[in-house]
């Protein structure tokens, strides 16, 4: 016979011992009595402890519910920074609108303001901001604005002043700001979706 | 404060998150549903039936205020067997109730005294007996055989390490066996 199982009769008992250890618990016990007799004692006092609650003495169910409905306090309202937090993340698309639309503006009143200057309506002043080589390219440009919307003129101003990267940094600008915004912009909404989708439906 | 109409048929996950944005009747369906779990863990802890329906009614309140910090890492029914016990080990240090048992009301003082002689006599000496325990013992041994709860779930819900249920487990069912040792060793 192998030897005493006592110290794990009560995982066996309650049904917490898996796999190897359970196995060899129970081939011992096919094979001694006493530690079948030792389970059996275990076996009889948790049928000892499940006499009932006085039932007959308990405030009823849905008395009880309303008892403690009527008890529960008001919640306090969530701290400042949460409530701010949350206001914030409401405002995060209108934002990231107002950004855009600034963005856009900007480009669009540089754009005006490139194009005044090199066709002469600034002066003096054309001379002193602008590069002699850029003025006859941008004439060209200049001649296709009727047909170009606020966009193309930031973009062709960004352009004028684009002296670093491949396309300038005045093109790179154009394009990633727009499309830091448009990230953000969907990352927020795939956030809203994901949160609307988990909250909790009734009925 | 919101207070929509109860979901008849909800998950507990829904029933927790809408109470923790304040839904009374969400959270009033969870205490429907746990009501009898925690008046008998906490009946078992203090062994007077209307002293745990207060106590348990306590712990919902508890559970109530602490709902924005549940998360639901662990099962809400161990979260608020957490409470309950909590609270009725607290009760049990304020009032230094280390059970005086000779004091506690019968379970059923109503009885006869024929059906109390024969019934009930074995039912009031396993509660005395369980009363008798250690508090500390006392609520793993709760958890455990009126309460069905794993040894892990029991750890969670007390924040004690397994190995510690085991040995409160085995030092409470020691003291029931030779407390109780005329019924046990006698089957």
């Amino acid at each position: 016979m192998t030897e005493h199982v006592t110290a794990w009769l009560e995982a066996y008992h309650d049904g917490e011992l898996q796999g190897r250890r359970s196995r060899q618990v129970e081939a011992h016990l096919a094979d001694c009595a006493a530690c079948r007799a030792e389970l059996e004692k275990l076996r009889v006092l948790a049928a000892l402890l499940q006499e009932p609650p006085p039932a007959g003495g308990l405030t009823p169910p849905e008395r009880f519910v309303a008892q403690v409905g009527l008890r529960l306090p008001r919640r306090p309202d969530r701290p400042a920074w949460q409530r701010a937090l949350k206001v914030g993340w409401q405002l995060t698309p209108l934002g990231l609108l107002g950004a855009w639309a600034f963005a856009q503006s900007a480009f669009a009143a540089a754009g005006v303001l490139l194009a005044a200057l090199q066709l002469g309506l600034g002066g003096d002043l054309a001379a002193g901001l602008l590069p002699a080589s850029q003025s006859g390219s941008l004439l060209g440009e200049l001649s296709g604005l009727s047909s170009a919307g606020l966009n193309d003129l930031g973009s062709m101003a960004l352009r004028t002043l684009g002296h670093g990267g491949p396309l300038g940094w005045g093109v790179t600008l154009s394009l990633a700001i727009p499309a830091v915004i448009g990230l953000l912009y969907w990352s927020w909404l795939a956030t809203w979706w994901v949160r609307q989708r988990r909250r909790p439906k009734v009925n | 404060m919101k207070d929509s109409a109860a979901p008849l048929v909800a998950t507990e996950r829904d029933l927790i998150a809408l109470a923790q944005q304040g839904d009374r009747a969400s959270f009033s369906e969870l205490v429907r549903r746990h009501r009898e779990g925690v008046v008998n863990v906490v009946y078992r802890m203090c062994g007077d039936a209307s002293l745990a329906e207060d106590a348990a009614q306590e712990a919902f309140i508890r559970a109530w205020q602490h709902l924005p910090t549940y998360r639901p890492r662990s099962p809400f029914r161990n979260w608020v067997y957490r409470i309950a016990t909590n609270g009725a080990l607290d009760a049990l240090r304020r009032e230094k109730k280390t059970v005086d048992i000779d004091t506690l009301p019968l379970v059923h003082p109503g009885a006869g005294p024929e059906a109390a002689a024969e019934g009930n006599e074995r039912a009031e000496r396993v509660r005395r007996a369980v009363l008798a325990l250690p508090p500390a013992s006392r609520v793993v041994l709760v958890l455990r055989e009126y309460e069905g709860l794993s040894y892990r779930e029991i750890a969670d819900s007390l924040e004690i390490p397994v190995g510690t249920v085991m040995s409160r487990l085995n030092y409470a069912r020691t003291r029931l066996r030779e407390a109780l040792a005329p019924y046990v060793e006698g089957q």
